[in-house]
């Protein structure tokens, strides 16, 4: 009788992919750790108390994560969603998407060094505001293009049909076009959010070291060589993409191609 | 439209303008020595050709692998558990998959203990360099850890969406073999739907930054991490320099982006 060797290959894929997230789970777990112990020297719950603490100002950083990646997420969103109908609508198009894709293929933290300047300038650099505003920039182009695929003939011909029955602009914004793409400012939002939640080069830059993000914290701690925090600090910052992309995977890659 | 663009080609301009002093604090007028100071080094390219081979290698690697766990894997990954499971590396970002690299790969790290642990090696100084490393093996395995799910998950989209399962049949219904379905259905079809995408993430990665300044070495460096390395330095003399790099490296990305973008005119096969 054939053996197959499918079952093996697939439960060592799903080993590969599950051992970074066990990996970091315990070694936020761990402390003295030495080389070339197996086993860590304590396991226990020191670290994770740590965080309801101020030393290392890590709840603090989670926090600020999550108001600047919302803040990102619902901004580019919206913003996306409604100016690309205009660009849709726009009958030199093509080339305005190109636009779009200048900012969202240039590498973030290149795009922030020549911007930093202007940031300076206007008072945005060094706070909150500045890095919501500079990833912005960066998301915006993404949900700009992302929309490009749901404006199309059959949503005009819905708005057309709408206005032909005598509904307002407004009407047909509320009661037609928003329920049409609300799975895909879901998947907007979601992926917005991420580009956020995962930046690193622009907050840097932007941010100059005082707007501390948990990305900006693993950093730091690497940098400390204090591996314990810094796989904490990654929990913190993988897990919750894992929640969402647990409610999103229905929906991302088919709207991808 | 604005709000994309301008701030692109403000930056775009104030970079050009501090590449040839122009603009900046130490700069008093237009001249041209930092861009023939940064050619004559020759950092710029060495640098762009470094970053190209990684992301090619990793790319084609990735490529490679998520191409063969689709052809294989196909009906199994469609399950619920390891169809989740496949999403799951899409929540690693860049910073914590460079830290995981240099737990497993560093002369301290994972791999290192259980070498020990064999007798493979006696002193951490045994191990071989794997991260911070002058092939970017490090790099190069964040990479592909990175990428290998994502185009799993893009080309199963693209099976399911191209209906190639029924055009495979149908090949082999007309005397295909397996082989001829692989290279002659499956293939062209699955590249020519993602090769656009295929082609952005050459981009991506070119100018990828946290995992190269985690596991790259101190020279030659990944594009981004030079350039921000030159335009953060205490040395204003040489922040020009820096500019010049972002300069050539922006020009080198809007041009690819403009080749496989641009609207492409229809021939007219009417005019006379």
């Amino acid at each position: 009788m054939k053996v197959s060797w499918k079952p093996y290959i697939l439960t060592l894929i799903v080993l590969l992919i599950g051992f970074p997230f066990i990996f970091m789970v315990l070694l936020s777990f761990s402390s003295s750790w030495r080389f070339p112990d197996i086993l860590p020297g304590y396991f226990g719950l020191k670290n994770w108390v740590t965080i309801l603490g101020s030393e290392t100002g890590l709840l603090q950083s989670f926090i600020i994560s999550v108001v600047i990646s919302l803040s990102v997420g619902m901004v580019s969103t919206f913003s996306g969603f409604l100016i690309s109908r205009a660009v849709f609508y726009h009958k030199r198009r093509r080339i305005l998407t190109l636009f779009a894709y200048f900012p969202y293929v240039l590498a973030p933290v290149v795009f922030g060094a020549c911007l930093s300047f202007f940031f300076l300038k206007i008072g945005l650099f060094g706070n909150v505001t500045g890095v919501i505003v500079a990833q912005f920039l960066v998301a915006f182009p993404y949900a700009l293009i992302f929309f490009g695929s749901f404006w199309n003939k059959k949503i005009k011909s819905y708005e057309d049909l709408v206005a032909t029955l005598g509904g307002t602009p407004r009407q047909t914004f509320f009661k037609v076009l928003l329920p049409l793409a609300k799975s895909m400012l879901l998947i907007c939002f979601f992926q917005t959010f991420l580009i956020s939640w995962f930046e690193y080069g622009l907050t840097s830059i932007i941010g100059v070291g005082k707007v501390q993000t948990l990305t900006i914290k693993v950093f730091l701690f690497i940098k400390e060589a204090n591996y314990y925090y810094g796989a904490l600090s990654c929990c913190l910052l993988i897990f919750p993409p894992v929640v969402l992309l647990y409610f999103n995977k229905r929906y991302v890659f088919k709207n991808l191609v | 439209m604005l709000i994309g663009v301008v701030p692109f080609f403000a930056a775009f301009i104030y970079a050009l303008g501090y590449s040839f002093g122009v603009m900046g604090v130490l700069n008093n007028g237009f001249t041209t020595r930092f861009w023939e100071s940064v050619f004559a080094s020759g950092e710029f390219l060495k640098s762009f050709g470094y970053s190209a081979a990684i992301a090619l290698v990793s790319l084609v690697l990735s490529i490679g692998g998520a191409l063969w766990v689709t052809l294989k894997f196909r009906r199994e990954l469609d399950k619920k558990f390891l169809s989740f499971m496949m999403y799951l590396p899409l929540a690693i970002p860049g910073v914590v998959a460079g830290f995981f690299m240099i737990q497993l790969f560093s002369k301290a790290g994972f791999f290192a203990r259980i070498a020990f642990q064999l007798g493979l090696i006696e002193k951490t100084a045994q191990f071989p360099d794997l991260v911070n490393d002058s092939l970017a093996f490090g790099i190069i395995v964040a990479f592909i850890t990175m990428l290998i799910p994502f185009f799993t998950l893009l080309f199963l989209n693209v099976y399911k969406n191209e209906r190639i399962e029924e055009l495979s049949i149908l090949a082999h219904a007309l005397g295909a073999n397996a082989n001829q379905v692989t290279r002659r259905v499956f293939l062209p079809i699955i590249l020519k739907k993602t090769g656009v995408l295929i082609a952005l993430y050459f981009i991506f990665l070119l100018g990828a930054y946290e995992v190269p300044l985690i596991l790259g070495q101190e020279s030659p460096q990944m594009l981004s991490v030079l350039i921000i390395r030159e335009t953060r330095q205490f040395d204003l003399s040489k922040i020009s320099e820096g500019y010049v790099v972002a300069v050539m490296y922006t020009l080198v990305v809007s041009i690819t982006v403009i080749l496989l973008f641009l609207p492409k005119r229809k021939k007219a096969i009417y005019e006379s």
